[in-house]
């Protein structure tokens, strides 16, 4: 497990330029604590600070390398993990891609265009299998959770998100500037990644 | 023109069910709240003197009914639901569960307002061991009648009985129960009834899934709103050579034009055309084979069309020489079409330029808007790299190695191995992006195409090197990068007639004023352009109070239009001012 300290800066690994509110969105951590620590990060010079923003420095990115490997020795250690991570990378990961991919673009008469979003049906159908996938995710994933509470909450903000795409805010499935699904996704992906030491495919 | 031949349902049936509605007489139109949005436009298809297999509906009350009773199907609705069942059999002489020629049915879930999480479709309910043997016998397709079983096996487990294993992939009816049983503890009915209970509990049900929950609590939705199910009867296209499917477009959905286009499959059914197992062929087929049926298809086409004020996409099936309607529906279309479309449709008179400007989005004018590499511009270029076109487009600029640099360089080009959420802050200041490795699916993709930035992936090892430092021309659209500025060359508003309209709609129907470059802008202006590159996150910069006009390519994009209408600036300056307005025009709400 990271201390509150190091999470916060591992945080910044998952979300850039980031502000402590969006920060504390990520870790679930009270923002207080969350500041305190940024604060101790920007003078210990792993952590440079800008007008209300977060950036970690190549130091910080030293720190957490040295910490993962005991920080998450149970997890990298654990036989189930490996497998479900396998899983992980080969099945739901590559369909959320995949799915991102089709919510993107569309064929028509043999053409792949550019998705206007005027066909709910088409949309929908995306969604629920989007959905399905993330139901999916927290079954593949569940030795990982039992060991890591924060990929619950990635999943969570992940259906939010759904949510939100299914109301007709389209930008919730792939946009860069929100908390879209992709976002998340690729946030808890990478918090996956650094846990477990694996490299990322492709 | 056809006549509703089935109309002549009984009569009397209709108005003596308590959980059941009827949709079949064109005078009485049913309550969308009881019926559902789809069971209504069934009717209106009949109520059009248009043929469609027959159908009942169990309403919202019996929803309703089921939850106030603890979650059983409510006193009397098994009766009626075998009384519904009579009625289909009796107008297309089948027999549901048995018989020599046995009926199957859809079973679909609908409500007033369409809801995410609701069951899905099924098909081909009714089918078991007995019903496939007499399907094989009566179509002389055993092969058929197999992945019919197969298919609603697959059906019912996913969304009935609620298995999470890939069960599409399975090659027969055997594997696919198996696998049903080893995930659930359960197994399909082999009685058809049961099947049908089973499935009408399964669609009330999924009025309360989580997901329908979620939505209805974000959206403000009262939750006591159920869902209606439509039980239809399926009709063959593979009886004989009188019998196909097939899908007709009442206008080109590539070019706009008013022309029928469609494919169709002689001897086929939809499962066929799912499958792949066979090739449709052009609808001129159709119209060379069953002249009759083919004229009666194209004038339900003109007809919905018109009804519907929008090109459709219908898909039918003509059974022993019958044509039946299946399904009318807004047609998908290219940026190409949307835009003829809406302009033809305001020529015909069938709607205002007000409700044109809404039939097209912000995203298609853009497409058209797109600059592409002038032809033969490419002709004795020096090419550097090659790969996937991830998200079309064409860009000029320095070539550089990280977010950074991207940041700091005006038109960078970044080129990076593959990209991770470390980058996003790069590929939002980029002109395009450029990756070693990775496909259409990757990070840089998806990311490049929900900034609409040019986009090349997976170019190989030694890209990053062969690139950077150097001005080079990204042609996204090709898959390409050349050394140097390369000319390019794009559609405007003001060259393109349907455009040129489009943009004088909009411009009267839009909250707000967006003005090209150089023209009288109310002050103060914020400018995004001009922000320290620090001060660019993922985020939208904070528009200063006080501000009357924006300008800078963020506020270009839906995210960005959304926030300058939000902060009540007066104005937007943007270089393609039409995907701007129609961005406007559509975050302000209000029905087409």
């Amino acid at each position: 497990m990271l201390d509150p300290y190091q999470l916060t800066l591992h945080s910044l690994t998952l979300k850039q330029l980031a502000t402590a509110e969006q920060l504390a969105e990520v870790t679930g951590q009270d923002l207080a604590e969350l500041e305190a620590g940024l604060e101790k990060a920007v003078a210990a010079g792993e952590v440079m600070a800008a007008k209300g923003k977060y950036m970690i420095t190549p130091k910080g990115r030293e720190v957490l390398d040295g910490v993962y490997p005991q920080a998450f020795t149970a997890l990298r250690g654990t036989a189930d993990v490996t497998d479900a991570m396998n899983a992980f990378e080969t099945g739901v990961n590559k369909q959320v891609l995949s799915l991102t991919t089709d919510w993107q673009t569309k064929e028509i008469g043999g053409e792949r265009v550019p998705n206007d979003h005027a066909d709910a049906d088409y949309d929908g159908k995306i969604l629920d299998k989007l959905s399905r996938v993330v139901d999916k995710t927290a079954k593949v994933l569940a030795p990982v959770i039992a060991l890591d509470p924060l990929v619950d909450r990635f999943l969570d903000r992940i259906r939010d998100a759904l949510t939100r795409a299914e109301g007709g805010e389209t930008d919730y499935v792939s946009g860069v500037r929100v908390d879209s699904v992709h976002t998340v996704w690729f946030q808890m992906h990478e918090h996956l990644l650094r846990m477990t030491g694996r490299e990322r495919p492709e | 023109m056809s006549t509703a031949v089935s109309a002549q349902a009984p009569p009397a049936a209709s108005g003596s069910f308590r959980w059941l509605i009827v949709p079949d007489d064109p005078a009485v139109e049913p309550s969308r709240d009881l019926v559902g949005g789809k069971a209504w436009s069934l009717w209106r298809m009949r109520s059009l003197g248009l043929r469609v297999p027959p159908a009942f509906v169990v309403t919202t009350e019996a929803c309703a009914a089921y939850f106030a009773g603890g979650e059983q199907l409510p006193d009397g609705l098994a009766d009626e639901l075998a009384a519904g069942i009579r009625l289909l059999e009796q107008q297309l002489a089948r027999t549901f569960g048995g018989g020599e020629r046995p009926l199957l049915v859809s079973v679909r879930s609908g409500a007033a307002i369409s809801m995410p999480g609701m069951m899905d479709t099924i098909l081909d309910l009714g089918c078991t061991d007995e019903v496939e043997r007499a399907l094989a016998a009566e179509t002389g397709d055993p092969a058929f009648a197999a992945e019919v079983h197969r298919r609603f096996s697959c059906f019912y487990g996913r969304l009935v009985l609620g298995c999470t294993e890939e069960l599409d992939e399975l090659p027969d009816t055997a594997a696919v129960r198996a696998a049903i049983l080893e995930d659930t503890g359960e197994s399909v009915p082999t009685d058809p009834w049961e099947q049908l209970r089973g499935a009408v509990a399964a669609v009330f049900a999924s009025s309360r899934s989580r997901r329908s929950v979620a939505y209805r609590k974000h959206y403000g939705i009262p939750d006591d709103l159920g869902t209606a199910v439509t039980v239809q009867a399926m009709v063959f296209g593979n009886l004989d050579d009188d019998s196909g499917t097939g899908v007709l477009f009442s206008r080109s959905p590539v070019t706009g034009a008013r022309e029928p286009y469609g494919e169709y499959l002689p001897r086929g059914q939809g499962e066929d055309v799912v499958s792949g197992r066979v090739t449709p062929k052009p609808l001129e087929h159709l119209k060379d084979t069953h002249p009759a049926v083919y004229d009666e298809l194209i004038a339900a086409a003109d007809r919905l069309d018109r009804e519907g004020a929008d090109a459709q996409d219908i898909e039918f099936t003509v059974q022993r020489g019958e044509l039946f309607l299946l399904q009318s529906r807004p047609a998908k279309r290219t940026a190409r079409a949307a835009v003829r479309i809406a302009v033809a449709l305001v020529d015909e008179g069938a709607i205002t330029p007000a409700q044109a400007v809404r039939r097209v989005t912000a995203e298609q004018i853009r497409t058209l808007l797109r600059p592409t590499l002038t032809e033969g511009a490419a002709d004795g270029a020096e090419l550097l790299a090659s790969g996937t076109s991830a998200c079309p487009g064409v860009a000029t600029g320095l070539a550089v190695a990280t977010p950074e640099e991207a940041q700091t360089t005006p038109n960078a080009i970044l080129v990076r191995r593959s990209t991770s959420p470390d980058d996003v802050h790069g590929m939002i200041a980029a002109a395009a992006v450029v990756t070693e490795q990775g496909g259409t699916t990757s990070h840089a993709a998806v990311v490049s195409r929900a900034l609409d930035t040019a986009c090349v992936v997976g170019c190989g090892a030694g890209t990053v090197d062969r690139l950077v430092g150097r001005i080079v021309t990204v042609d996204a659209t090709g898959g390409k990068v050349y050394a140097g500025e390369l000319p390019t060359s794009a559609a405007t508003e003001a060259s393109d007639d349907d455009l040129r309209r489009l943009a004088e709609w909009a411009t009267a129907q839009a909250p707000i004023q967006v003005l090209a470059p150089g023209a009288d802008a109310p002050g103060p202006v914020f400018d995004a352009d001009e922000l320290p590159p620090d001060e660019l996150g993922e985020e939208l910069p904070e528009i200063p109070a006080g501000t009357k006009t924006v300008r800078g390519a963020v506020f270009t994009t839906p995210e960005g239009v959304r926030a300058a209408l939000r902060s009540g600036v007066a104005a937007i300056v943007a270089e393609h001012r039409l995907p701007v307005l129609l961005a406007a025009i559509e975050h302000s709400g209000g029905t087409s």
